[in-house]
Order: C-alpha cells, then sequence, then structure tokens
C-alpha cells in the first residue's frame, strides 16, 4: 500500500511538473489525420512536421529559448472531430493548423473571434490569400489557385491550349472543389474545354466509372485535384485505361511516393505540381536524423524520409517556425501570443539566404508575407514520376497571381458579405 | 430533356457497343466483389441475427495481415494460411469474448458490439501495421497483371487479368459456399440455425460452434475480398469505406439471402454503372454512384419490404 501510495504520489507530480512545461512553452496543435482513409497520405506529413519541432527543441532548445510544445489531437479527417479539435485546443493555442479544407471552412469564422492564426499551408480556402478579410487565416506558401494557375501554365508551355480539352479529376468534397472557379475561368480564357468529373469519397478506390467517362471524353489532359486514397485509385485506373501518363498532372497532394509505388513503372511520366521537395542532404535532414531518429524519437523510417510528403511535413513546421521567430524578434519576448504570431506569420521573408539558414536548401521555393498577402504565393515545381522516386522536371514556376486577383478579391469579399458581420483588417494597406 | 432521358441513351450504348461491354465489364466486377462483402454480412445474419458493422474493417484486417506477413519475409502462400489463420483466432475470440457474453441481448446490442469489434480492429490494424498505403502481393500470388484487349464489333475493350481473377475466384468461392451450406452437416446446421434458433438448438446444434464457423467463413471472404480489391488500388484504411456499398446490397437482396447476395450484388454493380455513365454523368453531373444503390434499393424495399430475396415478414398480432 505504501508503494503504491509513493508510486501514485511519484505520478501525481510528475504529471504536475509536465503541465509546468507545457504551460512554459508555445503550443501548436496539430489537427492531424493518423487514423481514416486519409491516413496514407497523413502520416508522412504528420511525421515530418513532428520530427522537425522535436529536432528545433532538441538541438536548439525551441525557437528563441521557448519550447515548443507541438501535440497533435486526431480528427481522422473528419470535419466534425477536427472542429472538436479546435475548441478542445484553443484555450492555450498560438495557432492553429486545421488539416483539411472541410476543417478550415468551419473553423474560419470561429478564428475571428478566438483572435487565434489558422494556418493551413497548401490548403484551405484559395481568397484566404487576402489578409486584409481573412485576417487570421494564411494559406503560406501557396494556395490551390497558384497550383491551378501553374498546372495550367505548365501543359500550355507544351502548346495553346485552345480547343483542347482538360478532364478535372477531383475528390467530390470542399478539397477537390476549392480550384473550380479558378479552373473555370482560365478555360474561358485560354480557350480550353474543361469536364469537371467528381469522385465520391465511396469510389475513391474504385473509379471505373470515372475513367470510362475519361476514356469516352478523349481528353488531352487530366488534372487531378486527388487526397488520399482517391489517389492511388486514380492512378491503377489510368494505367489500366492506358491513359498516357505524361498527360495526367496532380495538384501537391496527389504527389505521394506511396500512391505511385503501387502502380511504379507504369506511373512513369506523372506529374504533380510542388512547392516542396525532399533534399536527403539538406542539413536539416542531417539535423533530424542526429536529434530526433537517432535518440528514438520519430515515427518515421528511411523509405518515408526521403519522400516527398515527409519533407512537407518539415517545411510545414519550418513556416510556423520562422513565423514564431520573426514575430519573437519583432515583440522581443519569447513567449509570443496568437496575436503575435499574426504579425509574425504576415511578415515572413523566406529569401534563399534565409532557406539556407534554416537548412533547407533546394526543399521550398522563396516566399515573402504580407498583411494583405497571407499565401506568399511561392510557385513551385513540377515534379514527375521517374518510376521509383519524384524528380523535377521543371524550372520554379510562378502562378500569374495578377491574373485572378480580382477573383481573389471578389471571392473573399462575397464570403465576407455572405458571413456579415464579418470584421475586416482596416489597417492593412498592403 | 426527354429525349436525354429515353432516346439518346440508347443510341450511345448501340452507336458504341465495345463500350457498352466494356461498362458492363466494369459492374460485372465491382457487383461481384459488393456481392462478396455482403455475403459475409448474410452469412452471420442469417445464423446469428447480427447484423455485423465489422465486416468492411474485416476486409481491411485480412488484406493488412497478409501484406504485413509478407513484408516480415514470409512466402506468399504461407502468408495466406497464417492470414486464415488470424482470422480463425479472430473468429474464436469474438465468439468467447464478445458473442458468448451476449447472448440473448436485444437484437440493437449484438449490433452495437459490432461496431466496438471494428473499433478494436482498427486499433488494432494501426497499430501492428500502420495506416500507409500498402502494395497488395499480387505477382507474389500469381495473380497475373497484365490486360486483355479485346476488339468486339471493332472497338475496343480492356479486361484486367487482376479482374477476370478475381470474378473467377469470386464465383468459385461463392459456388463452394453454396454446396458447403447446401451439401455439407455443418452448412446445414448453419441454415437451420438461421431458419429457426430454437429448433436448431433443440436438436443438438451448437450455437457457439456455429458462430465461430461462420465469422470464419466471414473472414474468409473478408481475405479474398481484401485481396481483390487490394490488387486495384492497394491496401489502405479506406478499403473499409468499399463496405458500406454492401449496403443496398442487402436491402435490394434480403439480409438473409444468399441469392439475394449474389444478385443483388451483381445488379448493383451493373445498374450503377450504366446509369452513371449514360444518365448520370452527361444528365447529373456524374458522381451517382454514391447514391443510385440506396435509391433503387429503397424503390425495391417500397413494394418488397423484405427485399427481393427475403422471406416475407408475417406479423402476428
Amino acid at each position: 500500500m505504501k508503494r503504491f501510495t509513493r508510486l501514485a504520489a511519484a505520478a501525481v507530480i510528475a504529471s504536475l511538473g509536465a503541465g509546468t512545461a507545457i504551460a512554459e512553452g508555445l503550443y501548436t496543435p496539430n489537427l492531424s489525420y493518423r487514423t481514416g482513409p486519409f491516413a496514407a497520405t497523413g502520416i508522412p506529413l504528420m511525421n515530418g512536421q513532428a520530427d522537425y519541432m522535436a529536432m528545433l527543441n532538441a538541438r536548439d532548445g525551441g525557437i528563441g529559448g521557448a519550447m515548443i510544445d507541438f501535440e497533435e489531437c486526431e480528427t481522422g479527417y473528419s470535419t466534425e472531430k477536427g472542429v472538436e479539435c479546435y475548441e478542445k485546443t484553443k484555450g492555450k493555442a498560438i495557432v492553429t493548423q486545421p488539416w483539411s479544407t472541410g476543417i478550415t471552412l468551419q473553423v474560419l469564422p470561429k478564428t475571428n473571434v478566438d483572435e487565434i492564426p489558422i494556418l493551413a499551408p497548401g490548403y484551405g480556402f484559395s481568397p484566404m490569400a487576402d489578409g486584409k478579410v481573412f485576417q487570421w487565416a494564411f494559406n503560406i506558401p501557396a494556395g490551390y489557385w497558384d497550383a491551378a494557375d501553374m498546372i495550367v501554365q505548365y501543359i500550355e508551355g507544351q502548346g495553346s491550349l485552345d480547343g483542347k480539352k482538360i478532364v478535372f479529376l477531383h475528390l467530390d468534397h470542399p478539397f477537390g472543389k476549392e480550384p473550380l472557379p479558378l479552373m473555370e475561368s482560365l478555360a474561358e480564357q485560354k480557350g480550353f474545354e474543361l469536364v469537371p468529373v467528381p469522385v465520391g469519397l465511396k469510389e475513391m478506390q474504385n473509379q471505373s466509372a470515372q475513367w470510362l467517362q475519361i476514356r469516352r471524353e478523349r481528353p488531352d489532359y487530366v488534372v487531378m485535384w486527388g487526397w488520399g486514397a482517391m489517389n492511388a485509385g486514380a492512378i491503377t485506373e489510368a494505367v489500366k485505361t492506358k491513359f498516357p501518363m505524361e498527360n495526367m498532372l496532380g495538384v501537391w497532394w496527389a504527389g505521394h511516393d506511396a500512391d505511385l509505388k503501387i502502380v511504379g513503372e507504369d506511373g512513369k511520366g506523372y506529374k504533380s505540381i510542388s512547392w516542396s521537395f525532399p533534399n536527403a542532404d539538406a542539413p536539416v535532414m542531417a539535423d533530424i536524423k542526429k536529434h530526433v531518429v537517432d535518440a528514438g524519437n520519430s515515427q518515421s523510417n528511411e523509405e518515408e524520409m526521403s519522400g516527398v510528403f515527409y519533407s512537407r511535413g518539415i517545411i510545414i513546421s519550418a513556416i510556423l517556425g520562422e513565423g514564431i521567430a520573426t514575430a519573437q524578434k519583432h515583440f522581443d519576448t519569447a513567449e509570443i501570443d496568437p496575436g503575435q504570431l499574426r504579425w509574425g506569420l504576415e511578415n515572413i521573408n523566406m529569401t534563399e539566404e534565409r532557406i539556407s539558414e534554416l537548412g533547407l536548401d533546394g526543399m521550398v521555393p522563396p516566399f515573402s508575407t504580407s498583411c494583405s498577402n497571407h499565401t506568399g504565393h511561392s510557385g513551385g515545381w513540377m515534379l514527375e514520376w521517374d518510376g521509383e522516386k519524384f524528380v523535377k522536371v521543371s524550372d520554379l514556376l510562378t502562378a500569374n497571381v495578377d491574373n485572378y486577383a480580382e477573383l481573389i478579391a471578389s471571392s473573399a469579399s462575397e464570403y465576407a458579405d455572405a458571413n456579415a458581420p464579418w470584421p475586416v483588417n482596416e489597417d492593412c494597406e498592403g | 430533356m426527354l429525349n436525354d432521358i429515353f432516346v439518346a441513351p440508347f443510341v450511345d450504348m448501340f452507336a458504341a457497343p465495345d463500350f457498352l461491354m466494356q461498362v458492363l465489364w466494369e459492374g460485372l466486377v465491382s457487383g461481384i466483389l459488393y456481392a462478396l462483402i455482403a455475403l459475409g454480412f448474410v452469412l452471420i445474419y442469417r445464423s446469428s441475427r447480427i447484423f455485423n458493422f465489422a465486416q468492411g474493417i474485416m476486409v481491411v484486417f485480412a488484406a493488412l495481415t497478409l501484406v504485413g506477413l509478407h513484408a516480415m519475409g514470409v512466402p506468399a502462400w504461407i502468408c495466406i494460411l497464417l492470414t486464415l489463420g488470424v482470422m480463425f483466432v479472430l473468429a474464436v475470440v469474438v465468439e468467447r469474448v464478445v458473442l458468448r457474453p451476449l447472448v440473448g441481448q436485444p437484437d440493437i446490442i449484438l449490433f452495437m458490439a459490432t461496431i466496438g469489434i471494428t473499433l478494436f480492429l482498427i486499433g488494432l490494424g494501426e497499430i501492428i501495421f500502420g495506416g500507409e498505403n500498402k502494395v497488395m502481393i499480387t505477382a507474389e500470388l500469381g495473380i497475373p497483371t497484365g490486360s486483355v484487349l479485346l476488339e468486339p464489333f471493332g472497338g475496343l475493350l480492356i479486361l484486367e487479368q487482376k479482374d477476370i481473377t478475381a470474378v473467377i475466384v469470386a464465383a468459385l468461392l461463392v459456388v463452394g459456399l453454396l454446396i458447403f451450406l447446401n451439401k455439407t452437416r455443418m452448412g446445414r446446421a448453419i441454415r437451420a440455425l438461421g431458419d429457426d434458433h430454437q429448433a436448431a438448438l433443440s436438436v443438438g446444434i451448437s450455437l457457439q460452434t456455429i458462430w465461430v464457423l461462420v465469422w470464419f467463413i466471414a473472414g474468409i471472404i473478408a481475405l479474398v475480398t481484401g485481396i481483390a480489391w487490394g490488387a486495384r488500388a492497394g491496401v489502405s484504411f479506406a478499403l473499409e469505406v468499399i463496405a458500406y456499398k454492401a449496403l443496398p446490397v442487402l436491402m435490394l437482396g434480403g439480409l438473409e439471402s444468399i441469392t439475394g447476395a449474389i444478385v443483388g450484388g451483381l445488379m448493383i454493380g451493373m445498374l450503377e454503372k450504366l446509369f452513371e455513365i449514360y444518365w448520370g454523368q452527361p444528365l447529373l453531373g456524374g458522381n451517382t454512384e454514391t447514391w443510385f444503390a440506396f435509391v433503387l434499393a429503397l424503390i425495391v424495399l417500397l413494394f418488397r419490404p423484405q427485399g427481393l430475396f427475403g422471406e416475407r415478414i408475417i406479423e402476428r398480432v
């Protein structure tokens, strides 16, 4: 009994100690999804994010002297669970990372009231680029409309799009529908026919109907807005129907090594736009290995760590880290609050030099943000599957943001009107 | 509009008969796989009146076990045997730990227990195998992976060899199952339990043995289904979602009918493809497969509440 009492007392003291440590850190919850139908794509991303933060804690003692309290709240990619996670973590969080366009759209109005920045790197609602209207939301370093524009630009580089037919194969989900307004606008401008083909969540692994339609339509290109099991389903059907893989291009979430490994050599030529790229020789990888992997604190493995999604997870945490560091420097305090982090995220200047200082050489293009530009519009590289891995097949592509700046502004304003009263950052001049 | 509904689709079918054949083939492949999942539900329901919510996750668990064992260096065919062993152990554990203590409880309690089994298997599967997408060991199992190109009516018909294999194996499994249920002592015992629980028990049929047996058969079906679906787009927890496609099959065919599961699966597989291609995509923007089967099943239920092949419900008041 005495022993039990001692153990119980030790447990209480330990938990209090842990609580104190957490209270002193910067709480950056991640609304992760390591389970459910999208887990296969979620796991490497979450591992990359977690390993980068663990590396900063181990190597530098956190950021600017403050430890990072990086905690995951499992959503299984369910919007309802995501909102629950947001509510559960918002009390002491300096940021929320919702990890799904559906969850982002749900928490978007809430963050105005709770005054917590949403960090949705490469996903979420494209008009979030308008920082004046979406003052608490960031989709750094590039949004879906940037992706759609860059993909269309790349295709146009192969020849005029006038009279061509492009199938837009997308998940029938807020994420999949997100680029449709821009794709429709581009179709009108460039004279190509756009054929949207939706894939239901229950049909992700059985897309024979969608690919029969593609066979019937005989498109010149297929642009895929896929996620999770949809990617592998689409790529295997494309191989099966003998669709030329070099004419199939996906968004950055449809460029996961594990999906392509299912078809291996048959997937050669498939492309995916990406604002991140793995670089095994980058100093950050050596530091993660030394401080996290070798210490037995990583959930990842060598194969996963060489993939596109793991390295993207690293970049996502690096963006958050840079926002934190920028805010700490400006406000001269290690323990920043959500409002200060917002300022930090609005003033990131990720130059080539800074990328190199962070040890991220070749892993992310340069970009900068401002109070009116919450995306950064970094641009990206076109990656191609060579049968074993993704390789870069283009120089840095940059989106013609000016071409759809008006669409961003009008969509943002439409959203604000539909959700009135919507607070706008009147101090933001651009 | 009337032309688009009643004339144009049929003109399209006649104009491109090779394409129509491709649509029917894809529907047949999907249908037979739906039928397999539905069979797992039916077998368990017939013998125990339990609607087994865990059938979908059993497909994932069986496929993950197979692939996971192979990743450990076990030869493919030994993996099959070991996976069958795992599914047998699972059947025994389910009967001992979950079903036996709940004998005599209302159906809803047993149904909830299968939801518990689902959650347990999801957690166990993720802990042991992880949530990453895995490649099915198609080649190692000797499943051919090329395609057969035919040119009916001067057109093109593509038949994937792994789909042909899936259809043949599924058909053999169904035939074997029907022979087992109709011609063997144990099979007849399962049917007897389905027909009249009390009468079956009174003649000495062991409830426990039959439950283990049907859960094991459902496990075998899950393994075959997992291999067939996994060969198409990898093995991941997303496969579980496919089990929901079996629900309209059950509504259509009847929860207790093996013939209903087979006919219902094939009907839904083919009709949903035909509807999607010739009506859904041109008129409704596509993705009708998510709801078509349910609407079809509901229409059938309006006229036959017990499903096409279910037993007529007679309530004495």
